[in-house]
Parts: C-alpha cells; sequence; structure tokens
C-alpha cells in the first residue's frame, strides 16, 4: 500500500520540487492548445464551421465556469498573447490593402468612410438614448464601429477565399480599425479638453500617438523590405524574421506608449504599397504565429461574466442592430455603383458583423485613458463581443459562401457538371 | 447532323481570340472572378466582344474581323485598354500565358449524375479541370476545297507556330521541361492534334458523318484539332498557339500566319507534301512533339527531304520567304517583331524561365507577365 508519505519521499529523492505539482500557466496554455485544437477541428469537421468557432467557445465555456473577466481588463500575460497575435494578424490584413485600388474606384472609399460614419452616428445615438453621458457614448460608439480584423482574416484564411467580398470585406476592415484607432485619440482629446489641467496634453497625445505609430511602422516596413531579398519569406527561416520583426515593432510600441493595433496595421499597409514586389508568406507566419492566433480568441471569449451580460446585454443588442443596420445601408446601396452585384454587396454587409479582439484592445486602451469611463462602457462592449462571439465568425464564413468564394463553393460549383 | 454550309469570307481576312488569366493583386494567383470583370468593362463600342469560358478565373477576347496587322494591332490594343481598365476597378490583373504559373487548384470532384457522353459534355469539365490559355487566329478562305488544301498546307508550319507562341514553361509551380506545358496537358485530351487528310469538302463531310454516327461528336466545336475549318464563318482556325503575354505578339503571330497562308496559296512552295502519303504523320508528330518540348531548340525534320535542322533555322528561313508576302499585306512590322524576338531568345517561355532565374518568386513573375500585357515594361 503506498501512502501519500511514501510518494512525497519518492518525490522528494527524484527532486521533484513543489510536491504535490501546482497546475501553472504552462498547464493552463497546455490546456488551451488541446482543447483548442480539437474544438477546432470538431468545428470544421463535424459542423462545417470555422475553427475559430471551436477555440472562442473554450474562452466561453471558462468564462461560463465563473473564471470570466468582468471588466474585460486582460491580466499581463493574456494582453501580451492578444497583443502579439492581433499585431501578426492587423500586420497581415494591412499588406492586403491596395490603396490605389481606392484612387481607382471612389465608390470605394466612399463605401468605407460613410459606413464607418454612419454606424458610428448610429451607434451613438442608441447609446445616448440608452442614457450614457455624450463622452462615453462616443467612446464606446468607437469602439463597436470597427469590424473585428481577427475574425475576417482568419475565416477567410481558413477558406481559402478569393473574390471581390473577400478583398473588399479586407479593405474595409482594415480602414475601419484605422478610422477606430485614430477617433478614440480624438475623443480621448476631446474628453480631456473639458479639464483645464490637460490642456495641453489633449492635443500632444493624439498627435504623438499618430505620428509616432506612424513613424515606426515605416521603419518596421522599410526594414522587411531590406531584408527582404535576402531571405524566402515563404520558408520557415524566413517566416519566423517576419514574425521577430513585427514582434520586435510591438514591443517598441508598447514601450513608447504607441498604439499597438496601428504600428501592425499600418506597417502592412505601407509594405503593400510601397512596393510593386507580391508579399508572400505562410499564413499567421506559420505555426508559432498560429499558436498565438488559437490563444487570443480563446482570451477574448474569456472576457465576459454573466453579471457583465446582465448589465450590458440589451444595450448591446440594441447596439449590434443598429451598427448592422447602417454598415448594411451603405454597403448594399452603394453596392451597384461600386461594381458589385446585390448578392454580393448583401453577403459584404454580413461580412462586416464580427467584433473581437480589436475591438478588447480598444477598450484595454480606454483603459489607460479614462479608467472610470471605461467600467461604465465595458458591460456594453464585452456584451456585444460576446453576442457575436460565435455567430460572427459563421456570419464572415456564409457572407463567402453567398459570395461564391469559399473553397467549398468553388468545389461544388465545379462539380455541377453543365 | 451534317455540317453547315461554307459561308464566304474575304480571303486572308483575319480575326483573332484570346484567353486571358485573371489574377489577384495580392499574392498573384488565379481569380475567379470573370463575372465580376465583364459587368466592371464599360458598354461603350468596342472593335470585338469579351466573354466568359468554362472557368472563372480566364476572360475570352475577340476581335472583329480585320484586314491585316495594322488593324488586328489597333483593335487588341483597344480591347486590352478596356479590359485593363475595368480590372482595375475590381483590382485584378489580366495576364497572358499558356498555364498559371503555380496555381495548385485542388482536383475539382465531379458531382452526382453519369459521366459525360459526348464530346460537347466533357469539353467544358476538361476546361474547368486543366487552366490553360491560348490564341486562336481564324484566317478566312475563298471556298471550302481551298480552306481545306489551305490547312493541310499549314500543317508544315504547327511546329514553328507552337514554338514561337510558348509561353507555358511552368505549372502548378513546376518547372516542367516543355516550352509549352499546354499542348501537352491538351494532347492527353480526345480528338487533338493533326485534322484528317482531306483536301475534298465532299470527303471531308463524309467523314465527319461518319464521325457524327458514332454519337460523340455533334459539330465542330467538338474536335481540338490544331487546324479545323469554320464553315460557319468560311475561314480555318488555328489553335496551337499559347496565349501570349502582349497583344503585339498576339498580332504578330496572326499577321504571321496571314503571310504563311499566302505564301503557302500563291506561290505553292511545300505542294508535293499535298500528294497521299508524303507527309508522314511519324514526321508530323515528331515535328509537333519537338516543338513543345525544346521550343525554338528543337529538330525539325523537313518533311518533304526529311533532312534535320534546328527550328530556329527553319522558322528564320520562312521569315525570309515571307519577305514579298509580308509587304504585300503591310505585315514587315509583325515580321520585325518576330525576328527580334527570335534574336533575342525566342519566345515568351523563354522569357518566363529567365524571370524566375531571376526574380526567384513565381508571383513576381506573374506580377510582371500582367504589366507587360498592360503594356507597361517591368
Amino acid at each position: 500500500m503506498i501512502t501519500s508519505n511514501m510518494l512525497a519521499e519518492i518525490a522528494d529523492t527524484l527532486q521533484i520540487v513543489p510536491w504535490p505539482p501546482q497546475p501553472d500557466a504552462l498547464l493552463a496554455s497546455a490546456g488551451v492548445l488541446i482543447l483548442g485544437a480539437l474544438l477546432g477541428q470538431f468545428a470544421e469537421r463535424a459542423l462545417g464551421l470555422p475553427r475559430v468557432v471551436g477555440y472562442s467557445a473554450i474562452g466561453m465555456m471558462v468564462a461560463l465556469a465563473g473564471f470570466g473577466l468582468p471588466e474585460g481588463r486582460l491580466p499581463v500575460g493574456w494582453r501580451l498573447v492578444v497583443d502579439l497575435a492581433l499585431a501578426v494578424m492587423l500586420f497581415e490584413l494591412g499588406s492586403r490593402v491596395h490603396l490605389r485600388w481606392l484612387r481607382r474606384n471612389p465608390a470605394l472609399g466612399l463605401t468605407s468612410a460613410a459606413e464607418w460614419v454612419l454606424s458610428l452616428v448610429a451607434i451613438y445615438a442608441v447609446l445616448r438614448l440608452a442614457d450614457l453621458a455624450p463622452a462615453d457614448a462616443a467612446a464606446a460608439a468607437v469602439v463597436l464601429s470597427i469590424v473585428a480584423a481577427s475574425v475576417v482574416g482568419r475565416v477567410a484564411a481558413e477558406a481559402k477565399a478569393s473574390g471581390q467580398v473577400t478583398d473588399r470585406l479586407m479593405l474595409l476592415t482594415a480602414l475601419s480599425t484605422l478610422y477606430g484607432v485614430l477617433a478614440l485619440k480624438v475623443v480621448s482629446g476631446w474628453v480631456r479638453l473639458g479639464h483645464p489641467q490637460f490642456g495641453i496634453e489633449a492635443i500632444a497625445q493624439p498627435l504623438y500617438t499618430f505620428a509616432g505609430s506612424l513613424l515606426l511602422a515605416a521603419l518596421l516596413a522599410r526594414l522587411v523590405v531590406a531584408l527582404a531579398p535576402r531571405l524566402d519569406l515563404r520558408d520557415e527561416n524566413g517566416a519566423l524574421l517576419l514574425l521577430g520583426l513585427v514582434l520586435l515593432a510591438l514591443a517598441a510600441a508598447r514601450a513608447l506608449n504607441l498604439s499597438t493595433l496601428l504600428v501592425p496595421l499600418a506597417a502592412g499597409v505601407m509594405l503593400r504599397n510601397a512596393t510593386a514586389r507580391p508579399w508572400v508568406w505562410p499564413r499567421h507566419f506559420g505555426t508559432a504565429g498560429g499558436v498565438l492566433v488559437l490563444m487570443m480568441f480563446v482570451v477574448v471569449g474569456t472576457a465576459w461574466t454573466m453579471q457583465t451580460l446582465e448589465a450590458g446585454a440589451a444595450v448591446a443588442l440594441a447596439v449590434l442592430l443598429a451598427r448592422g443596420a447602417a454598415k448594411g445601408l451603405v454597403v448594399v446601396g452603394l453596392a451597384r455603383w461600386s461594381g458589385l452585384e446585390w448578392r454580393q454587396g448583401a453577403a459584404l454587409a454580413l461580412g462586416m458583423l464580427p467584433l473581437s479582439a480589436s475591438a478588447l484592445v480598444l477598450l484595454a486602451d480606454w483603459y489607460v485613458l479614462h479608467p472610470e469611463s471605461a467600467l461604465r462602457i465595458a458591460p456594453i462592449v464585452l456584451s456585444a463581443i460576446m453576442l457575436v462571439e460565435l455567430i460572427g465568425p459563421v456570419a464572415v464564413q456564409v457572407a463567402l459562401r453567398i459570395g461564391g468564394e469559399g473553397s467549398s463553393a468553388e468545389a461544388t460549383r465545379g462539380g455541377a457538371s453543365r | 447532323m451534317s455540317l453547315p454550309a461554307f459561308a464566304e469570307c474575304r480571303p486572308f481576312a483575319l480575326g483573332i481570340e484570346l484567353e486571358l488569366q485573371i489574377v489577384n493583386r495580392h499574392d498573384y494567383d488565379l481569380a475567379p472572378q470573370a463575372p465580376d470583370l465583364l459587368r466592371a468593362l464599360q458598354r461603350s463600342a468596342l472593335p470585338g466582344r469579351f466573354a466568359g469560358r468554362s472557368t472563372r478565373f480566364s476572360v475570352e477576347l475577340a476581335t472583329e474581323i480585320c484586314s491585316g496587322h495594322a488593324e488586328a494591332l489597333a483593335h487588341l490594343r483597344e480591347l486590352r485598354d478596356a479590359l485593363c481598365q475595368a480590372a482595375d476597378r475590381i483590382d485584378v490583373g489580366i495576364c497572358g500565358g499558356g498555364t498559371h504559373l503555380f496555381n495548385a487548384r485542388p482536383a475539382v470532384p465531379r458531382g452526382p449524375g453519369p459521366p459525360p457522353r459526348t464530346l460537347a459534355q466533357l469539353w467544358p469539365e476538361l476546361g474547368r479541370q486543366s487552366a490553360l490559355f491560348g490564341q486562336h487566329v481564324h484566317i478566312g478562305c475563298p471556298g471550302p476545297d481551298q480552306a481545306l488544301v489551305l490547312m493541310q498546307g499549314l500543317g508544315r508550319f504547327v511546329p514553328h507556330l507552337i514554338a514561337l507562341a510558348a509561353s507555358s514553361p511552368y505549372e502548378g509551380g513546376v518547372n516542367g521541361g516543355f516550352d509549352s506545358l499546354r499542348q501537352r496537358t491538351l494532347s492527353a485530351f480526345p480528338l487533338v492534334g493533326r485534322a484528317p487528310f482531306v483536301l475534298r469538302w465532299s470527303e471531308f463531310e463524309a467523314d465527319f458523318d461518319r464521325k457524327a454516327l458514332t454519337g460523340v461528336v455533334e459539330g465542330l466545336d467538338d474536335v481540338h484539332w490544331d487546324l479545323c475549318p469554320q464553315p460557319a464563318t468560311g475561314a480555318i482556325e488555328l489553335r496551337v498557339l499559347d496565349a501570349p503575354l502582349t497583344v503585339e505578339k498576339a498580332a504578330a503571330l496572326a499577321a504571321y500566319v496571314q503571310c504563311l497562308a499566302r505564301w503557302l496559296r500563291i506561290e505553292r512552295p511545300f505542294d508535293r507534301l499535298l500528294e497521299p502519303g508524303v507527309f508522314d504523320d511519324v514526321v508530323y508528330v515528331f515535328n509537333r512533339f519537338q516543338a513543345c518540348r525544346f521550343g525554338l531548340d528543337a529538330t525539325f525534320v523537313d518533311p518533304s527531304t526529311h533532312e534535320h535542322r534546328t527550328l530556329r533555322d527553319d522558322v528564320k528561313a520562312s521569315f525570309d520567304a515571307l519577305e514579298l508576302h509580308a509587304m504585300e499585306l503591310r505585315a514587315e512590322d509583325a515580321i520585325r517583331f518576330l525576328r527580334f524576338e527570335l534574336a533575342e531568345g525566342g519566345n515568351d517561355a523563354a522569357w518566363i524561365r529567365n524571370g524566375v532565374a531571376r526574380e526567384g518568386l513565381l508571383a513576381e513573375v506573374v506580377r510582371q507577365q500582367c504589366v507587360r500585357f498592360e503594356g507597361g515594361v517591368p
């Protein structure tokens, strides 16, 4: 009969300290990875859904079990994971934004600006009706007006989608993220202008973030351009170097208090548009980035509790409806003029539903600038993210199918013999 | 089911069809956006038309009937500009080339239902499964018998045309060792290669009726011979050309065919080949394979003398012999263009191989193909 004393003695001899073993971050990460991979596979194979649905579901289960984050304030380690993964995805998304297209097809730029402004106004109106103070309502409206780059990028990549709906969805998503980051700084400045002691800071701070982020992004883009001819970005080593460069820029952005969203996004855009050469690298820079992305979706999935939902779900639902209506109105309304069929316009509007990590990061940024205001808007923002957590990726998938651009759609059509 | 009557057409009138690739502007893979592209085309009056094909990543451009090189080139340029403008509006690229360099489409599973029973059902399916892009040239003929004589006469120059136009050395990311992988793929399909050797329309019709009795062939659209009569338009159609990288090359190749046709018809230099049993199938098949595989460096077996020489030499000899006809048809520029290309490297396949060696990135070479098609210099 082995007693626990004997076990402890054996452990002592083998120098297993501490005994009994303590669960730690490594164990948690392993669990998340294994469960995430399994559930992702299940979502894809058994349900025909995007894998991210499985990843997010893990996070939601953690939150349901009572370990959610009521205020959406991420612990340092988790925030790092989200920042890293999002940087990778924003850089990828940015590198697909072709600015020349906006010049060649003016309807597209107008669609982008109009859908964002109208969503902003619609969300602001709903929040004001829900008795939020103007400053809070403005901040929340900005946070909720953007489209989730992580979900759009991930689902489109998974479906190997290619076509007008895919390309435009990526473009509109990237631009809305750009507007959101800038607008939040402007709102912050506006709030601070109300307090006399913050006079100069109110203007200097947004300017610093904006200019500094763009400068850092330009540096990153230049570095990639300088190094790229020397190595093949498609092989593992090249992709890892690229990942390293993006992470380095992110580290600098965090150290200098610049925008962790703007730096990778702008760097991707600059890279794409400063050079004609196509940029080809493995999705998420290979497995390393893939792990980060999986963990990010899990982490974002945990950012709510039952109390959060009770406090914010009703308003969040109204916000989502207003947001969807605003985006739908503009995107569908301008579809024909911009060269889409109605069907494709509707698909594009549907694909703009997701809200995810980038909204959470904007909320985190708002916490740093205005903690009390952030506490007031957190329930609504978190509820909105939670409400579209699972249906957002599915909406993108359906949108790509309606557009006839997912890989499965192509296969089906190819088989249908005339 | 019998063939339509042979329509009247101005001798040596030209018509050109180009099958072009639609690629995305991100990684330059094929983009299934033909419907978007056709929708984006401004509905202005153009000297030709655009059409979709059985795949959504390809668009076809066809000129109106032209009298010669200059007119064909002007038409092609106008159509090209309209196409590229539309492509810009939806942010896709258009390029030539017989195959896409690296597209690796998963094998398209067949849907439910029985396999195709006729060639008419089979061809669209083959088209969807193999992304091939060619140039077709139509040459007007004064009558059906003359058309068949011209068709058989041009058979000697099929290797020349294949080698000059070859632009598909890569497929699925792999250098296949052929100048024209498109031809290699096509050669596995039914009813391709040399047309039956008959010189009278009545015999051709009888032969075709026998084929139709099998229930496999319904019309001339079902056969994909290198050269094929088109009675509905009163022309013969040449199908061996890979889609070239520029419209200038496309116009030059068409003009070369036109000059050959005039030379064959007026000087009759190779009439001995029209006697039964002289131009052996072995020579035809060997020359044709050599041209697909080695391009202009191929070995060419002279069908009349069975002398062996390089294809490049015989192409040059044909340019010299055509001089007078090029002047008559105002196609000197075209022949000069081809002579210059011959001196440079030979064909677009060579350009693509050089590009891959220089850039080391297939996507970048496809981007440069797009630039060249637009009329720019990469």
